[in-house]
């Protein structure tokens, strides 16, 4: 069974860019084009782990990831921002990882392995 | 009618009492005609022959040119006595005041013939009163001037200007309570015999009133006379009460010197300075406590100095004090102003870094973005195309490019970033052997020779090592690129009880003076292919640390960069 994967981001270009390399990588890739939306589709598509982006319109990659950690704790939540300063935000220590945006995928591709089969 | 005998000795005593009178008398008809003068008279207005047949204005300087204007006549026909007041300069040069009273004489018959004119030499009481309005206007100019030199200056000409105190040379001396003295700060008076009698009469002529010289002599004060060279010679320890001016200032009274040559109490020094066989010091009280000296000698003319003239010093003294220190206070305050002002330029500088600062981290983000993408696909291209060499080569060269410009963004996302050191305790040799042996091979292929010069006994400094060594790092760095055709790199460590100091010593092209300062301001380079973050991050790694980076170069050849290190910090 393929793991799904939620990217949270508001930049179309960069959901190609993981849309195309996660589905190389052997997952099925669903996204989000900001926070609120992605409240949305945890609920509805139950993906297996959410990369998510912090900067975003309408509800920001923080909030988002409060709502959803509201509802339910299994899902790992990994933070892909350009920001390295949102590490001070005690908010995001309750993401599995924090990763600062990179155009090399490699730390993203292996933390989504790691954590995904942590949850096995 | 008396009898002959009587009238006789009448005569004879009306003669006595008009010799004795301290006054000038004169007998005056009609026409305006001296008929009779006594000798005092005569005197009195420096004439050498006698007034007795010249017409009464002529003498007496008056306005009216014949007896139709003359107020004393009017009195022959009313009965009347008339006041007037005469002023004129003697042959000698000085000024003389004389009041003159007019009295009608009435005959048997009660007709007036002829009046009897009554002078008094008021000079000294018109003198008085001058000197004392002069004294007032001074005081008044004091109180306006709160330039320091030129307030000083103006003090001392009043105080040797012959119209208002006319000492011959006057000395101002000032305490200094940091350095615990009390210094020659400025003297007014001509230095030689000849000079005196040079100014004086110059004086004389060029300025009638004292406002006149006054206003000639604002801001000319001379510094170069070698009174004034004398003065600023002479400082005495707070301590030393042997010396006039030290007991003047301890216990705020008056020193009169006189006959000091031979006075063996005297202090030998002081006299040889001072030159003269008698001088006054007065000490200038601000709020009851003595801030300086006046001392004021009569060392050419070599007139004797008056209680009077003492008194008059000690009350200009007193309003002088005052004006020195509000001149003082405002000068402080002027200097408080600036410091101000310093600080406030300091901070809009730091303000405007730091609105670059956000604005460079908010364009980095933004550019970071498409990076992401545009390397991000290029892998990928660069991944599937292994059948076609030259698509392959092209993305490889976009990676390349996104990664060098990644890695810059990245610095400059760092440099806003607060940094927190993660503290140990470490020997800055070992960090710099470290950093020497990460960069051997790039002090090798820039042909660079390394010297190292360790203070092995240098204490441990507490410190994050990481960020130590990227400042060592981004020294060495700069140091190497300043030496386009190789050199020599000099690591030295000294240390003394408070830091440890490392020096990194290039022999390249130097830092021109112009650019030195701004050598550790973010964003500045000079360098083609710089970010400008290197020295700002590594001053703020310094600063962070408690310690202090400098720079220094001749401008043309060789750069050092010391670091500061403290060897305690909390």
């Amino acid at each position: 069974m393929q793991k799904k994967i939620l990217v949270v981001e508001d930049d179309k270009n960069q959901i190609l860019l993981y849309q195309h390399e996660l589905t190389l990588e052997g997952y099925t890739v669903i996204a989000a084009k900001d926070g609120s939306e992605a409240v949305k589709m945890v609920k509805e598509r139950f993906p297996d782990i959410i990369v998510m982006d912090i900067n975003m319109p309408r509800m920001n990659g923080i909030e988002a990831m409060g709502k959803i950690l509201g509802e339910q704790r299994k899902i790992p939540i990994i933070i892909n921002t350009a920001y390295s300063n949102y590490k001070d935000n005690f908010m995001s220590w309750s993401a599995d990882a924090y990763i600062i945006k990179s155009s090399d995928l490699t730390e993203l591709k292996s933390k989504i392995k790691e954590l995904l089969a942590k949850n096995e | 009618m008396l009898p002959p005998i009587l009238k006789d000795k009448v005569d004879d005593i009306l003669r006595g009492i008009m010799a004795s009178l301290n006054a000038g008398l004169s007998v005056v008809d009609k026409d305006l005609n001296i008929i009779w003068t006594n000798e005092n008279l005569r005197r009195m207005l420096h004439s050498k022959h006698s007034v007795v047949g010249k017409k009464c204005y002529e003498v007496y300087g008056c306005a009216c040119k014949d007896a139709s204007h003359c107020s004393s006549v009017s009195g022959l026909s009313n009965g009347e006595r008339n006041v007037s007041d005469i002023q004129f300069i003697s042959e000698k040069g000085g000024r003389k005041y004389i009041k003159n009273i007019s009295i009608p004489v009435k005959d048997e018959k009660g007709a007036v013939g002829y009046f009897l004119k009554l002078s008094l030499d008021v000079t000294e009481k018109e003198e008085k009163i001058s000197q004392l309005s002069l004294l007032r206007k001074f005081a008044d100019m004091m109180q306006g001037t709160l330039h320091i030199d030129r307030l000083l200056h103006l003090i001392l000409t009043c105080v040797t200007a012959g119209t208002a105190l006319g000492f011959n040379r006057a000395r101002l001396f000032l305490v200094d309570k940091k350095r615990n003295v009390v210094y020659g700060k400025m003297a007014v008076g001509p230095s030689s015999y000849e000079e005196a009698v040079k100014v004086w009469s110059e004086i004389i002529s060029k300025y009638e009133s004292l406002e006149d010289l006054i206003s000639a002599s604002k801001d000319k004060y001379q510094e170069d006379t070698p009174l004034h060279a004398t003065t600023r010679l002479m400082v005495y320890s707070l301590a030393d009460e042997s010396e006039p001016i030290v007991s003047c200032v301890k216990h705020k009274n008056i020193i009169w010197g006189k006959n000091a040559f031979h006075d063996p109490t005297m202090s030998r020094n002081f006299v040889s300075m001072i030159g003269a066989d008698e001088f006054v010091c007065v000490p200038l009280i601000a709020r009851e406590e003595a801030i300086g000296v006046i001392c004021v000698d009569n060392h050419y003319s070599k007139k004797p100095v008056t209680e009077d003239q003492v008194q008059m010093l000690v009350t200009v003294a007193s309003r002088a004090a005052l004006a020195i220190e509000n001149a003082e206070a405002y000068k402080s305050l002027e200097e408080k102003i600036k410091q101000l002002e310093d600080a406030q330029e300091r901070l809009i500088r730091s303000e405007r870094l730091a609105v670059i600062g956000n604005m460079a981290a908010y364009i980095a983000h933004e550019i970071r973005n498409p990076l992401v993408t545009i390397g991000g696909f290029a892998r990928s291209i660069s991944r599937i195309s292994n059948q076609d060499p030259h698509a392959k080569q092209s993305a490889e060269i976009i990676v390349e490019e996104v990664n060098r410009l990644e890695k810059i963004l990245a610095n400059i996302t760092d440099f806003g970033k607060p940094l927190k050191p993660v503290k140990g305790v470490f020997q800055v040799n070992d960090l710099l052997e470290n950093t020497c042996s990460l960069m051997g091979p790039y002090f090798k292929s820039s042909n660079i020779q390394l010297i190292q010069k360790f203070n092995e006994s240098a204490p441990p400094v507490t410190m994050d090592s990481t960020q130590m060594k990227q400042v060592f790092v981004n020294l060495m760095k700069n140091a190497v690129e300043s030496m386009l055709d190789g050199g020599t790199l000099i690591l030295e460590t000294t240390s003394d009880d408070k830091y440890v100091k490392i020096n990194v010593t290039d022999t390249g092209k130097g830092i021109p003076a112009e650019t030195i300062q701004r050598v550790f301001e973010p964003f500045f380079t000079t360098k083609v292919d710089g970010t400008g973050i290197g020295l700002a991050v590594s001053k703020k790694i310094v600063d962070e640390h408690g310690g202090t980076i400098l720079v220094k170069s001749s401008g043309y050849s060789g750069t050092t960069f010391s670091v500061y290190l403290p060897i305690k910090t909390e």
